[in-house]
């Protein structure tokens, strides 16, 4: 079943590979740039021909979401668990976080760009926006479905607020957390690299402007792909992080 | 401990919670002692605060008014070294297999893996689930889960059991069954076991001695001493008597908590 779900998997791969073939040729092969033009510009992506100093970009980009996720999971549990564990403030705060969520948040970047300038940390802050709501709005959700009888339980057979904490609410509300620290991580990533396309000197997303702004279309596409694989081995990392977790549930 | 002092003694409690129509007075100026090894069963109509006193004895429900003692010592919160408690919703950890529910308390007492994992073993086979370690509770039957969470409180093998209506969500062979089975444990294990219920037949087959409580807010009403030995066989004339006069009392402040 596995096997046979992998190979139509590919075989939707190639047949998409084949398609856009057919259909760049028809079109114009400079605005839509064929696979056969895509794999050579590749090709000298990775072997530094066309950005030579590609690597330090990339290098760039990958602190930027390291730093921006890292602030995003920091603040979203805290601000999460304040408010889902202090009902008062849940209350006031809680509506307005949704509201928040729901507003469009390239909205907010010129704003961030004056805030932060055009170098990274207007990248990270606009990451850290994008990751933050998903994960707090996760840890409030995951503390009101956690079972109340069971804190009950727990608090009379002596568990301390940390005990609790880590051998009830943690557990209580993994799966909900684990989708949230996924979706950051997703949007987080996708916060830096719009980030960077929007306006910078370095960086991924400055280097598919570049490539977009001098109709190097064949670059520009071979760019996308290489940030797809950032964003893919990311979400890669997250399940394997999820596998882990529900393991050490099991325990 | 000196034999003069009760192992619980409540001394005037009461308790109010605040409703939408202002403050509901759940139980008034209730006292009560409870002696080493006694099966102590509190009886009343639904909302009589019977589980609030019980909470109380748990140390999960503030007194405001009056104090809880256990060994001639003030409750001031849970202490799972003397009290364990018996929910009517097991609260299970359904993450926890059967035998890491049972473990929890032991856990939390900083117990090693290997002396916890041999003592709920231990545990598993008179409570029937021998075969039911590795299983999760919602692998469970509604009874298995019940034993379960006894199970747990026992672990902790504390001198008082508390047990808030533990049988009130099975169907009543279950509960009858269950009841046997809890009466043998108790007569083991020598534990003094408070019992909240609404069942006149758990009361009256269980306890040694049974509290009536009244409408709200909850009071004593009345105390019944139940020498007869165990097993009690429901249908002798004494019991059946003792059951009319039980249900006499209940009946009263069941009407009077319907008509309010």
């Amino acid at each position: 079943m596995r096997a046979r779900t992998r190979s139509l998997q590919v075989a939707i791969l190639l047949g998409g590979i084949a398609l856009w073939e057919i259909a760049a040729r028809a079109a114009n092969p400079l605005l839509y740039v064929p696979p056969s033009a895509a794999l050579p510009a590749l090709r000298d992506l990775l072997t530094l021909t066309s950005y030579p100093d590609l690597p330090s970009h990339l290098l760039l980009t990958i602190q930027e979401i390291v730093v921006a996720y890292g602030l995003a999971v920091l603040a979203g549990l805290g601000v999460g668990f304040g408010l889902g564990l202090n009902r008062v403030l849940g209350r006031v705060y809680a509506p307005i976080l949704a509201a928040l969520y729901a507003v469009p948040a390239v909205v907010w970047y010129p704003s961030l760009m004056l805030f932060f300038g055009l170098d990274a940390a207007s990248k990270i802050a606009f990451g850290f926006l994008l990751g933050f709501f998903p994960i707090t709005l996760a840890v409030l959700a995951g503390v009101r479905q956690t079972n109340p009888q069971l804190v009950t339980v727990a608090r009379a057979f002596g568990a301390r607020p940390h005990v609790l904490f880590v051998k009830v609410m943690l557990p209580a509300m993994l799966f909900t957390l684990v989708g949230g620290l996924r979706t950051g991580l997703a949007l987080s990533v996708i916060g830096v690299i719009v980030g960077e396309i929007l306006g910078s000197k370095s960086g991924l997303g400055s280097l598919i402007n570049h490539a977009y702004g001098l109709a190097r279309t064949p670059d520009y596409v071979a760019l996308v792909v290489l940030a797809l694989g950032v964003v893919v081995s990311t979400d890669v990392a997250a399940t394997l992080l999820e596998r882990r977790a529900q393991r050490w549930t099991a325990e | 401990m000196t034999p003069n002092v009760p192992l619980i003694a409540v001394e005037r409690v009461g308790k109010r919670y605040p409703s939408s129509s202002g403050p509901v007075e759940a139980i008034a100026d209730v006292s009560l002692t409870v002696g080493e090894g006694e099966f102590c069963t509190i009886i009343g109509p639904s909302g009589c605060g019977k589980s609030t006193l019980l909470g109380m004895l748990a140390g999960l429900v503030p007194c405001d008014s009056g104090r809880v003692l256990v060994a001639g010592a003030p409750v001031t919160g849970p202490d799972p070294r003397r009290v364990a408690t018996v929910f009517q919703d097991p609260g299970l950890f359904p993450w926890r297999t059967a035998l890491e529910n049972v473990e929890f308390g032991l856990e939390l007492q900083g117990v090693p893996r290997d002396r916890r994992r041999q003592v709920a073993t231990d545990l598993l086979a008179p409570l029937g689930l021998a075969r039911f370690a590795d299983k999760y509770p919602r692998e469970l039957s509604g009874g298995m889960r019940q034993r379960v969470a006894i199970g747990r409180a026992l672990a902790i093998d504390t001198a008082i059991l508390l047990m808030d209506e533990p049988f009130g969500a099975l169907d009543e062979q279950t509960r009858v069954l269950m009841g046997e089975w809890l009466l043998d444990i108790w007569r083991r294990t020598r534990k003094t076991v408070v019992f909240v219920t609404h069942s006149l037949h758990e009361a009256l087959a269980l306890s040694s001695r049974v509290i009536v409580m009244t409408a709200r807010p909850g009071r004593i009403k009345s105390v019944l001493e139940l020498p007869q030995p165990y097993p009690r066989a429901m249908e002798s004339a004494d019991l059946v008597s003792l059951r009319a006069k039980l249900w006499g009392e209940i009946r009263e402040e069941s009407m009077r908590s319907m008509e309010r």
